[in-house]
């Protein structure tokens, strides 16, 4: 997923992924190593759920290790184990939205996982992070996968495109709609919240 | 520039793909008008607050090691240890796993829906394996009705399978396939086994891509678009 991948870094993954290929055990755990912060980071995001989350990724390994063959080096394997996580975890999501596409919010634990739990945070700005994490969490499924893998994971448009196996502009539709209904959400917030935030991000 | 024209430029600014001249232009209304400027800015925290996400939640931290033992051993994983035994075993094994499918064994208390199996298709709820779902209720026991659909289904089946064996490696090759995705998707299979199988030659399925919602496939069969 890194944008600035250099071409030594792919020359190295195409390494890497010939090694996991013969089964080298060596290579596969650095893949696993390499990729299973951001995979589970993502996941996490879309699931809210620690177990599923981490049973997700363990499948979307699996899935990929077991089609390595069918894997071809041109593609970042990174953007590709994303395809694969987000479609494993598209199956598990489905049974648990409503007939709006919606996640059932009402079922996760907001408070305390998403509160101000960094020490050097101004309570403030602790509200103010719980408030846009609430308002992802209400976004329908694609359009909060738009919105991590843009902001969170820095994916171009076009690399969204093929997690999500959508055409471009549709990405972008779910990406702008997802940001206004965050917007929305937030609207409620006051001028002083949005001030001491953006002092403190800089 | 008015404020309808400033909020039609926001997406493509906040994609960073506004040309430098609408840039300034939208900066210049953003100067004097507090609505937009409001706007822009819960944008704008939203986007960052979404970017510095370090939410300390991790991965167990054998989390590597159990997936490699996974690779290595596959009979750890249920999955893995019962596409192996199709794979090896043929389609009689298949035929047993996919009978302890129907009759609850696999079913996490999710409520797999083996009404399906009799036909009833009227929505497209796939059952769906999901990993540490607490039941909600439904537990996966089938009624007598249900069990004698899936054993009928699984009878139908298992007699074509064995009057050609072409059925039977098709039939592996699919059970096979359908082991990759979900418990549901079997269901499906074996319905449509149990409708076809007056009249076709081999287990359906075999040839036709697992559906979910109309046009899900495998994801691992999915290409990869080359990178730019
Ligand atoms: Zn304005």
């Amino acid at each position: 997923m890194n944008e600035n991948a250099s071409g030594a870094d792919r020359q190295q993954e195409a390494q890497l992924i010939a090694r996991a290929r013969e089964g080298d055990r060596v290579a596969l755990r650095e893949l696993v190593d390499l990729h299973k912060d951001r995979l589970f980071a993502f996941i996490w995001r879309m699931t809210r759920n620690h177990h599923d989350a981490e049973d997700i990724c363990q499948e979307a390994f699996l899935k990929a290790f077991a089609s390595l063959g069918t894997f071809s080096t041109k593609y970042r394997f990174s953007t590709w184990l994303f395809t694969i996580g987000y479609r494993v975890c598209l199956n598990g999501l489905r049974r648990k939205r409503n007939v709006t596409g919606e996640l059932d919010v009402s079922a996760l634990s907001l408070a305390g996982e998403n509160g101000a739990s960094q020490s050097l945070e101004s309570e403030e700005a602790g509200q103010l992070k719980q408030k846009v994490w609430e308002a992802v969490d209400r976004l329908s499924i694609p359009q909060r996968a738009a919105v991590l893998l843009f902001y969170r994971h820095e994916l171009s448009c076009q690399e969204i495109a093929r997690v999500l196996e959508f055409p471009v502009a549709t990405v972008k539709s779910h990406l702008h709609r997802g940001r206004g209904r965050l917007r929305e959400m937030l609207e409620s917030l006051n001028e002083e919240d949005l001030h001491q935030f953006r002092s403190l991000s800089g | 520039m008015r404020c309808e024209e400033a909020r039609q430029l926001f997406d493509a600014y906040l994609d960073g793909e506004l040309s430098k001249s609408l840039a300034t232009e939208l900066a210049a209304h953003r100067v004097r008008c507090p609505a937009c400027r409001r706007a822009l800015a819960l944008l704008e925290v939203s986007g960052q607050i979404i970017a510095s996400d370090r939410e300390p939640v991790t991965l167990d931290e054998d989390f590597s090691g159990r997936l490699l033992a996974c690779v290595e051993a596959p009979e750890r994983r249920w999955p893995l240890r019962v596409r192996r035994t199709l794979f090896y075993a043929g389609p009689l094994a298949a035929a047993a796993v996919i009978a302890l499918a129907f009759l609850g064994v696999f079913d996490r208390g999710n409520g797999a829906q083996p009404h399906e199996v009799a036909g009833h298709k009227e929505t497209r709820e796939v059952p769906v394996y999901v990993p540490g779902e607490e039941s909600t209720g439904d537990s996966g026991v089938n009624s007598p009705d249900e069990t004698a659909a899936a054993e009928y289904a699984l009878e139908q089946w298992m007699k074509q399978a064995q009057q050609n064996s072409e059925a039977k490696r098709q039939s592996v090759e699919s059970l096979h396939k359908a082991l990759d995705l979900t418990i549901g998707q079997w269901l499906d299979i074996l319905e449509e086994a149990k409708d076809a199988s007056a009249s076709e030659e081999h287990f359906p399925g075999a040839d036709t891509p697992l559906e979910v919602d109309g046009n899900e496939t495998d994801p691992i069969d999915i290409p990869v678009d080359p990178v730019d």
